[in-house]
């Protein structure tokens, strides 16, 4: 698979919960270059050892933002939660795949405007229901405690934009996964562990744990990051197609930022800086104090309408990020 | 059945551009009706029955759907656009549309991370709102597609249940599947059938379809909103998917003839009052063409409707099929009217 037909293929498929199709895939494909471990709620790990003193850490998240099951109604209806940040505005008539005792079809109640009182007015993914048109069928297929996620497959608009669901950051474990494929068989200086998290959107939890576990020297995170739109402030957002995001902060090591830029431009890898004032809301910001402290760097790929069920993002910014990455590694890394 | 309503509903043709389903559906019925296409881009339709009808019915459903139209670029090769027919903005966020030479582009907003507190409760303005087609400036945008091109909401088509359909553009494929259906089958009476064009922009087609064919009669095949939603009041519901049919009483546009209403609900056959003064579809039109037609609704009851995802019932289309062709036979053989 070419990195887009891996974005692809990771993006139509799930994790969120114990729901792990997208993991299963990720394993598939990073265990053909690294020796892969599956640790469950922490992740999914891969290693490509050389004997090496100095270990450095590439992480992404393999879950995604999503839905759980809080009731179940006779008439076909479901009431939900959000797993993970989630923009109640794009709900209504918004298609989604519940994954009861079999993967079923609904889709999110739109309220007819003869009921609307303030049409306004947006509600909360709590506030509105689930319609399955199942009748009281739904009490034998679908329980609380069950997930849904957006039903929305991958699919190409004009460029080498795409859009689907879950690129945030299913498009950073395909990097991972297309950076393990170009350094599998190089000659290098430092062993490399493939870190594919869980738990991110939920306030990036399986790094924590996973950071603990590996105890690498030095560890560079890669999520995506807000996108250009008109109706975000220019000095808010990376462009898309304008190259991979190199993030700046107190949080961040600066020794590792310094060497992403360096290799960018020595490399003419099409790059754009982000700066932050303090904490980075990525993995970046739990493993770099994990243990004793892991200088920590992160990497981003622009994304525009991020959390919803078409993010769009620029497929030359995923080449960018692997080709950075690949330079850092192939380089030694940092320190 | 389904599988007319599956293709119907695959196919585009937003107010202004209906050729392409114009085309699909002359070339469905042709074989067993005579048709042409008027100045507005309506199929008129006569077909032969098996006796003269002692009363001219006109049986109508409109094939057009709501969308989207494109009516400037941003410098940044966004697409600005204004909405055909009327479309919540709350089922237009970050969904995909497609124009009709194919081109894809997504309705973008800022993510909920950069929205404040009171931004987050309020829908944003149409006007406010964006097409991203993944190009990075006007020139490039231009190359793609142009202002006044139209665009649907992509959604697939796909059954909820056994029974329970998904879609976009339920209204109106529900009337024109039905129709085609009428049209298909023999028929007791020789009566006009009509797929209009530009009913979502103000029932125009159907305004000239009833003058050019003067019926005794008419009966609306329609789609209508369903909402027997969970925590709604009964009183509330409208209709309800898997009653039947809706028949509409009054709407908006028109108070609907009492013998032909009363025809449809003591008929015996499964359908159900639409139980709300509201909406209004071709009926509004049709019923004051020249001194006036004496006209009946039938829709199907359709929850979420002139969304992209359109809910509605398989068994109430087949209802609805047959209730249309029992009218169709009282109102032509001058029993009702």
């Amino acid at each position: 698979m070419n990195l887009k037909e891996l974005t692809a293929s990771l993006t139509n498929a799930v994790s969120v919960g114990h729901l792990r199709s997208a993991s299963d895939i990720a394993k598939q494909e990073l265990s053909r270059y690294a020796e892969v471990s599956d640790f469950g709620a922490i992740g999914i790990i891969g290693k490509i050892s050389n004997s090496a003193d100095k270990t450095i850490m590439l992480e992404a998240h393999i879950d995604e933002v999503g839905f759980i099951v809080t009731h179940v109604f006779e008439s076909g209806f479901l009431k939900v939660a959000a797993v993970g940040g989630n923009d109640g505005r794009l709900l209504p008539a918004t298609p989604i795949t519940v994954h009861g005792k079999s993967d079923i079809p609904a889709v999110f109640i739109s309220t007819p405007p003869h009921l609307a009182k303030k049409t306004d007015e947006a509600k909360s993914a709590d506030e509105i229901y689930l319609d399955t048109g199942l009748g009281n069928a739904v009490c034998g297929i679908v329980s609380a405690g069950d997930f849904a996620t957006y039903r929305n497959s991958f699919k190409s608009l004009s460029g080498g934009t795409v859009c689907s669901k879950s690129l945030d950051d299913r498009a950073g474990v395909a990097c991972l996964i297309e950076v393990a494929k170009r350094i599998h068989d190089k000659p290098l200086d430092c062993n490399v562990i493939f870190c594919l998290s869980e738990q991110e959107e939920l306030g990036t939890r399986g790094a924590r744990t996973a950071a603990f576990s590996l105890d690498c020297d030095e560890a560079i995170a890669i999520d995506v990051s807000f996108g250009d739109a008109p109706d975000i402030p220019a000095t808010k957002c990376g462009k898309l197609s304008k190259g991979a995001m190199i993030g700046i902060s107190p949080v961040l090591d600066r020794r590792i930022s310094t060497k992403l830029l360096s290799l960018a431009k020595g490399n003419d890898i099409p790059y754009q800086t982000e700066v932050m004032g303090g904490a980075t809301s990525t993995d970046a910001d739990v493993i770099s104090i994990s243990r004793t402290g892991i200088p920590s760097g992160l990497v981003s790929i622009p994304l525009r309408n991020m959390h919803s069920q078409c993010e769009v993002a620029d497929m030359s910014d995923l080449e960018s990020v692997v080709n950075l990455l690949e330079a850092y590694i192939l380089s030694g890394g940092a320190l | 059945m389904r599988e007319l309503l599956k293709t119907l509903c695959s196919l585009s043709a937003v107010s202004g551009s209906e050729s392409e389903l114009r085309d699909f559906i002359i070339k469905e019925v042709s074989p067993f009706a005579e048709c042409t296409v008027d100045k507005l881009g309506n199929i008129i339709c006569f077909k032969k029955g098996k006796s003269p009808a002692s009363k001219k019915v006109m049986v109508d459903a409109h094939i057009d759907e709501v969308g989207i139209i494109a009516t400037s670029f941003t410098a940044d090769g966004f697409v600005k656009f204004q909405t055909v027919g009327g479309i919540d903005p709350a089922v237009m966020l970050c969904r995909s549309v497609i124009f009709e030479n194919g081109t894809r582009g997504v309705v973008g907003l800022k993510p909920v991370h950069l929205s404040k507190a009171d931004e987050r409760k309020k829908l944003p303005d149409l006007d406010s709102l964006y097409i991203d087609i993944g190009v990075a400036c006007e020139e490039d945008a231009e190359k793609l597609i142009s202002v006044g091109d139209t665009a649907v909401f992509e959604s697939e088509f796909e059954l909820l249940g056994e029974n329970n359909v998904k879609a976009k553009a339920l209204d109106d494929r529900a009337g024109v599947s039905c129709l085609i259906s009428l049209l298909k089958d023999e028929s007791e009476y020789d009566f006009y059938a009509t797929f209009t064009a530009g009913e979502e922009v103000g029932c125009r087609g159907a305004r000239t379809a009833a003058f050019g064919l003067s019926p005794d009669c008419a009966i609306v095949l329609e789609a209508t909103t369903a909402a027997d939603l969970e925590g709604v009041p009964e009183e509330n519901k409208v209709c309800c998917l898997g009653k039947g049919p809706a028949i509409s009483f009054m709407d908006k546009s028109t108070l609907y003839d009492r013998r032909l209403y009363d025809a449809a609900i003591n008929s015996g056959l499964l359908c159900q009052p639409k139980s709300a003064v509201a909406g209004g579809n071709n009926s509004g039109a049709i019923h004051l063409s020249k001194d006036g037609v004496p006209t009946l609704s039938i829709s199907l009851p359709c929850r979420y409707i002139h969304s992209p995802s359109s809910v509605a019932s398989l068994l109430d289309l087949e209802a609805m099929r047959v209730l249309a062709k029992e009218m169709l036979k009282k109102a032509a053989s001058g029993e009702i009217i």
